[in-house]
């Protein structure tokens, strides 16, 4: 059966691209370890999914990455996240800086909801404190064409953030994280509170950011994860069961306990 | 202690799996019957299989539109989704024997109403009969058990039919010569080639179970005078 | 006696008990209802009272002048002196503790280990709970003693009043801001205290004047923490200057309802209406800001 992964021929036309490593990743809160020793390799330029029940440690795992899982009170991780080969919790690199690099999108869309869209997606740029003026706009109307809404928006930049619907939102989150020219894109089930056209968007969308950014999508909506990841993760209670293609993955998984899950044998 | 889940679609994809294994009993009692009326020329009885045969094809529709429900509703993968794809073709494996028996049927009232006979030729029918017949059950236990070893004894059971094949063929021309038996010869070639197909169908349902197991689709390796090699020498 | 059969539409059948438990529901119905209008009525009954007893003394003469004592007793004049000093006091104190409360909030519910938080929350509650008059007695013991009375001493004893309620309220406030909007300011890369100005007080500054304008409220009447700071007053005209002590309206109150004068008993009514009136506005201006702010968050 020769499954042909039509993004690579991509890939080879995009811009270089960045690869994300986890190397030995152990991640606890207190003294529950949530995640066991997992290595797993996000390729440059390509979507990954991450699949598994609740509380198998998908989130944590996507968590680790952008470093926003020592926010918890009592959470820590071990082991070596590396972008491009550098690692990110080298103490030399702040831990900001990271997270400008690697943005992230949630599950429920979060405008700023005292800012407008233009100041929405104009955030990550001002706060962080360079850009101004004619620039900034540019900046800001790149993004919002990259996700699709400059036409939908373009004529009420001042309106509140608030004011857009569901998908709208999130695809206005996207538009805010896209801005600060990251490398990696992760999600954290960024559809999950949208309804079906909404979420059928953002996967057109994710589709077309790949060229861009590597990607890596918490869902767990199976499905989901079958027509959007060209390569895809199952994770069962903190370990890493297995990793390949999205297509082997769901005609022909190698593990028996990813045979039971996408065959939906157990919940 | 795990509830099992998506207990409907397990039961819906069990089912379906039961009716078109189940297609090929229909298929077996229509190909006994067919031998029967072949060797007793037996117009009435040939008329009955080829009526039957409309149930066969009941059956196909009936299996293909649930399996089309299935995939519409269900979204199968991995095994499920073999299984599912392994269905759509044995069940149209299946429909083409039912056909073949129809066939094989339908050559009667026209190779005459008196009963010819060459022994030799009608040994050679019945004992092809038998032996497709016990491919046939050997390719329905062997998906039903997802039996590979099963699967792969069926290529020698195939090799012993197809020299049966060669065999009738070559009879046939040896009693070409008389004007009597000439003309029911011929078609008695037609029938060997029929139940030589039905035989092929057989093990393409050999090979789907191979594809439900291991998800490899292999065609059997083409052995000398196999199921490829049809009449020539 | 013959039973009734049993009703055919399922949706009319009275089951066992239906009679009692209907007419205990609307017992307590019946209950609840006259304790609320019990407490409405004591608020209109206090505010009547005060109108009725105060509005004859009400005039533009008393808002403008300047008390003078007659040579028979009692004041002709006015209260002016007295409002300008509360508002003096007012102001001071809520420029002490309104930015306090503020910061201590956003430590509290930005910065602090949750520990110490919870710590911070308790003192602040108990601050809230000591008697006004101990905080009167405690800044004059530190302040006027070997000292004398000040405007100072009087404001800062109504910022210690002020500021636990400012920060308790600012800082329900800020925790009702979303966590969501937290995480996205961190995942975009953004410093915690850039998060803070930039998107959490925004988000939260309805709320937080609400916190200001209920502070300002609450010390406007206060009147034990400023018998003991600021209640000797040098001289009966308009004083600013909060080194001496400022004349002020709920002392002001005090005095004149101590006075033989039936008319300075007017005036104390008078002056007792000044300031319902005032907290009264404040109070619907901060409901108004509130509800204003609430509704733009919801979006």
């Amino acid at each position: 059966m020769n499954v042909t992964d039509s993004s690579r021929s991509e890939t080879t036309a995009t811009v270089s691209g960045h690869e994300v490593v986890a190397e030995h990743l152990n991640a606890y809160y207190g003294a529950f370890h949530a995640v066991l020793d997992v290595t797993v390799t996000f390729p440059a330029n390509e979507v990954t999914a991450i699949i598994g029940p609740s509380g198998c440690g998908k989130s944590t795992l996507v968590r680790c990455i952008n470093r926003m899982h020592e926010e918890v009170p009592g959470a820590r991780a071990e082991g070596s996240i590396t972008l491009d080969g550098h690692d990110i919790y080298d103490p030399a690199i702040d831990v900001t800086t990271v997270r400008r690099v690697i943005g992230m999108v949630f599950q429920k869309p979060n405008p700023f909801p005292t800012m407008s869209i233009f100041d929405n997606v104009a955030a990550g740029l001002r706060l962080a404190g360079a850009k101004r003026g004619r620039d900034l706009h540019d900046r800001v109307e790149q993004a919002l064409v990259a996700v699709g809404l400059w036409d939908e928006v373009k004529d009420r930049l001042g309106r509140p953030g608030i004011g857009l619907s569901g998908g709208q939102q999130q695809r206005l989150c996207i538009a805010r994280t896209v801005a600060v020219e990251p490398e990696v894109i992760l999600m954290d089930e960024p559809c999950s509170a949208l309804d079906p056209v909404g979420t059928l968007r953002i996967e057109e969308l994710i589709d077309e950011l790949k060229s861009r950014y590597t990607i890596v999508i918490v869902t767990h909506n199976m499905q989901q994860a079958a027509r959007v990841a060209n390569s895809t993760v199952f994770m069962l209670d903190g370990e890493l069961v297995e990793h390949g293609p999205t297509a082997e993955i769901f005609t022909q998984p190698k593990d028996e306990r990813t045979e039971r899950y996408v065959t939906g044998k157990f919940g | 202690m795990m509830i099992e889940t998506r207990r409907n679609f397990h039961e819906s994809l069990r089912r379906l799996e039961e009716q078109t294994l189940g297609g090929l009993d229909l298929v077996v009692e229509a190909l006994d019957r067919a031998v029967e009326a072949v060797q007793f020329q037996d117009v009435e009885l040939a008329q009955m299989v080829t009526a039957d045969d409309d149930r066969i094809d009941g059956r196909y529709l009936e299996v293909h539109q649930g399996l089309l429900s299935l995939l519409a509703r269900q979204a199968p993968v991995a095994s499920d989704l073999r299984l599912v794809a392994a269905l759509l073709h044995t069940v149209r494996s299946v429909e083409r024997m039912g056909d073949q028996c129809a066939d094989i049927s339908k050559l009667i009232p026209l190779s005459g109403f008196e009963a010819p006979k060459d022994k030799e030729m009608l040994d050679a029918i019945a004992r092809m009969g038998l032996l497709v017949r016990a491919e046939v059950l050997d390719s329905r236990s062997s998906f039903a058990e997802r039996n590979v070893d099963v699967a792969g004894d069926l290529l020698r059971q195939d090799a012993e039919i197809n020299s049966l094949n060669r065999a009738i063929f070559r009879r046939a021309v040896e009693i070409g010569d008389n004007p009597d038996l000439r003309e029911w010869g011929m078609f008695m070639v037609l029938v060997a080639r029929a139940l030589e197909r039905i035989g092929d169908n057989a093990i393409e349902i050999a090979e789907q179970t191979v594809f439900v197991v291991s998800g490899l689709f292999r065609e059997f390796p083409d052995l000398p005078n196999t199921a490829q090699g049809k009449l020539g020498e | 006696m013959a039973t009734a059969p049993p009703e055919a539409n399922v949706l009319l059948r009275k089951t066992a008990g239906t009679r009692r438990r209907r007419a205990v529901s609307r017992a307590v119905d019946v209950v609840c209802t006259v304790a609320a209008l019990a407490a409405v009525a004591v608020l209109l009954l206090v505010i009547a009272s005060v109108a009725v007893k105060g509005a004859p003394a009400l005039s533009l003469r008393l808002l403008t002048e300047n008390p003078k004592v007659s040579p028979f007793g009692g004041n002709t004049g006015g209260i002016a002196n007295s409002i300008v000093g509360s508002v003096i006091l007012v102001v001071i104190a809520s420029v002490i503790a309104v930015p306090m409360g503020v910061m201590v909030a956003i430590y509290t519910t930005e910065f602090a280990p949750p520990k110490v938080a919870t710590g911070i929350r308790f003192a602040l509650d108990i601050l809230t709970g000591i008697p006004t008059i101990v905080i009167g007695v405690f800044i004059f013991s530190v302040l006027v003693v070997g000292a004398h009375q000040s405007g100072w001493a009087g404001a800062i004893a109504l910022a210690i009043v002020e500021l636990p309620v400012v920060a308790r309220s600012d800082q329900e406030v800020l925790a009702l801001v979303p966590r969501a909007l937290h995480e996205a300011g961190v995942a975009l890369g953004l410093k915690r205290w850039r998060i803070v100005l930039r998107v959490i007080l925004p988000t939260a500054a309805g709320g937080l004047i609400t916190g200001a304008v209920l502070g300002v409220a609450r010390v406007a009447g206060e009147t034990a923490p400023l018998i003991f700071t600021t209640s000797v007053f040098s001289n009966l005209g308009l004083t600013t200057n909060p080194s001496a002590a400022l004349p002020n309206i709920p002392v002001t109150i005090l005095s004149l309802s101590e006075s033989p004068s039936p008319k300075d008993h007017a005036q104390a009514w008078a002056a007792a209406l000044v300031l319902i009136v005032f907290v009264l506005l404040l109070s619907v201006t901060a409901r108004a800001v509130h509800e204003r702010s609430r509704a733009k968050l919801r979006g």
